[in-house]
């Protein structure tokens, strides 16, 4: 057997600068006196509305502004202030208690949008109904808030005719533009330890990101990977183990193997790149958002031993060699499908950026907590990258603004039912995915 | 309705008559203090209008009104769950403006919670 020429020649991983801003999510330095949801409605009301506010003279200059209380009957005005969607198959608390049964029928759990919703503008004076055929409800949702220009009539109601947004953010120019390309990618829902992961699979991504699989054009296109983003959901522990009582000491194990497992799969990826963990709704986090950063870092025993592994925030902000991500494991846009409409996963984040805001159901319907001194949802800066995880398939487009941002809006699949991770090029923010498949078609 | 110092000025008369006399009948006097007698001889026996305005009074000062007007005014935000100076400083922050004088007072007293502290 001839020998084989060992030219052992390294290929390098590229390098990349990070930057994380989640400061704005931890809520470690807050402490909890008392106050009640209303204070995050007034910041945020106050935030969107001192924008609108300079916004104004470009859209309607010539009509004037007034609040709620100052509505009269017959003026052409402009108000701003909170939408409230009253819904009437959202469930509340207090239909258990309500004497008659309900006779509306079962509806399936997963839409509570109805044709007879309506809508209602309210601000610190008062509210008013809202009417006419311009405002959808089926669009919006409680917490948004816009400008309308309409009219009250004479049965005490605002008739709208049109409608201004916040619009999308200012945008920071994307750099490097003719310089190398370097990917990151974003993978989410691994759902290590649900009986649809499949460890085979996972192995797979993971060797192919560190550059043990494929040959020598698979390597260098695995080593322009600068960082991996994984977005919620990682785990997924047997619920029926945590019913409250003790834990035999074999239940104990089965209860943290699947963590073991992904700290196995984590410690091989942070050996070679950077990589960001999120908490998603199944993990053991905290429930509202924003999550905090522990997923503990005592969970991952193997991997916390590198500095490139980061346990992060859920939403969660960084630059990658200046060019800004902003994503969430998927709990504001599931939270958008159920109580609003759209066509598909995309339009409902392209929303959420043109009303400059992550989580507009938060505090209503999304769990959250109750800050007062800012709205850590409010999006101050355009992100050019703008990535949603654990959604049912891989959806991309990109989103133009009217003073030129462009962001490349990503749905990531869950990686235990897809096999699917996306990797994003930093240098044009093109977008492509990385499937892995153990089944053998015949 | 009567602002509130002109309602001060009320019962803060009504308290010197100490004793608790019936009201007389004088009606040419324009002064407030029969203006008082002549309703309240038809209205409650004085005896409880007296003690009504002894609550009214409890812990009422000029500051607390001032800090009172504070907490009321919604371009703030609400005042339920936050300490005053903490709303205070948020709004300073937000760049309202909030005035100044009531800064030199929470500094100064001790007034930490709002008006519906410990009532809501």
């Amino acid at each position: 057997m001839p020998a084989m020429d060992m030219e052992v020649e390294t290929i390098q991983r590229k390098q990349s600068l990070y930057q994380s801003m989640d400061e704005m999510f931890e809520i470690q330095k807050e402490m909890y006196k008392g106050q009640q949801y209303s204070q995050i409605y007034y910041i945020r009301l106050h935030l969107i509305r001192t924008l609108i506010y300079s916004l104004l003279p470009n859209w309607k200059p010539h009509l004037p502004v007034c609040t709620v209380l100052g509505l009269e009957e017959g003026k052409e005005c402009i108000v701003v202030g909170t939408l409230y969607k009253h819904m009437k198959l959202k469930p509340t608390i207090l239909s258990e208690y309500s004497k008659e049964m309900s006779a509306a029928p079962l509806v399936s759990p997963y839409n509570f949008v109805h044709p007879d919703d309506n809508l209602v503008l309210e601000d610190e004076s008062g509210r008013v109904n809202l009417k006419g055929s311009v405002l959808s409800p089926s669009v919006y949702v409680t917490g948004n808030v816009v400008a309308l220009h309409g009219k009250e009539t004479s049965a005490g109601d605002f008739l709208v005719e049109d409608i201004l947004e916040a619009g999308l953010p200012p945008q920071l120019d994307l750099p490097n533009k003719s310089g190398e390309d370097k990917y990151v990618v974003l993978v989410s829902g691994l759902n290590v330890g649900s009986s649809s992961s499949n460890p085979l699979q996972l192995q797979l991504l993971v060797d192919h990101i560190t550059g043990h699989l494929g040959d020598e054009k698979e390597q260098h296109s695995a080593a322009q990977i600068v960082q991996v983003v994984v977005a919620g959901n990682s785990v997924q522990i047997h619920h029926e183990l945590l019913n409250g009582q003790n834990l035999a000491s074999k239940d104990q194990s089965r209860l943290s193997e699947p963590i073991k497992e992904l700290d196995i799969f984590l410690t091989q990826i942070a050996a070679g790149i950077p990589i960001d963990i999120m908490p998603g709704y199944n993990d053991p986090a905290n429930f509202a958002l924003p999550q905090q950063v522990p997923l503990n870092r005592c969970l991952f025993p193997g991997s916390v031993a590198y500095n490139t592994f980061r346990s992060c925030t859920n939403p969660h902000l960084f630059d990658v060699d200046n060019v800004r991500f902003l994503g969430t494991s998927g709990q504001n846009i599931d939270d958008l499908e159920k109580y609003s409409e759209a066509e598909d996963k995309l339009e409902f984040m392209e929303r959420t950026l043109r009303w400059r805001h992550l989580a507009p159901t938060a505090p209503n319907t999304l769990g959250c907590y109750p800050f007062t001194d800012r709205d850590p949802f409010f999006i101050e800066s355009c992100p050019h990258v703008y990535f949603v995880g654990n959604q049912d398939k891989y959806a991309t487009r990109i989103v133009k603004g009217s003073e030129g941002q462009v962001v490349r809006v990503v749905c990531i699949p869950k990686f235990s039912e897809t096999g699917i991770a996306v990797m994003v090029n930093l240098r044009n923010l093109e977008c492509h995915t990385l499937s892995f498949g153990t089944q053998i078609s015949s | 309705m009567a602002s509130s110092a002109d309602m001060k000025g009320f019962y803060k008369q009504k308290k010197k008559n100490a004793a608790i006399s019936k009201p007389s009948s004088n009606k040419s006097k324009s002064k407030p203090k029969n203006a008082v007698s002549f309703g309240a001889r038809n209205a409650q026996p004085t005896a409880l209008v007296a003690h009504g305005s002894l609550d009214l009074q409890e812990g009422h000062d000029a500051t607390e009104e001032v800090l009172r007007q504070f907490d009321m005014n919604m371009a703030y935000g609400p005042c339920v769950g936050m300490k005053r100076m903490d709303r205070w400083e948020r709004a300073a922050s937000l760049g309202l403006n909030p005035p100044k004088d009531v800064h030199r007072l929470l500094t100064s007293t001790s007034n930490e919670g709002s008006l519906w502290d410990g009532r809501v």
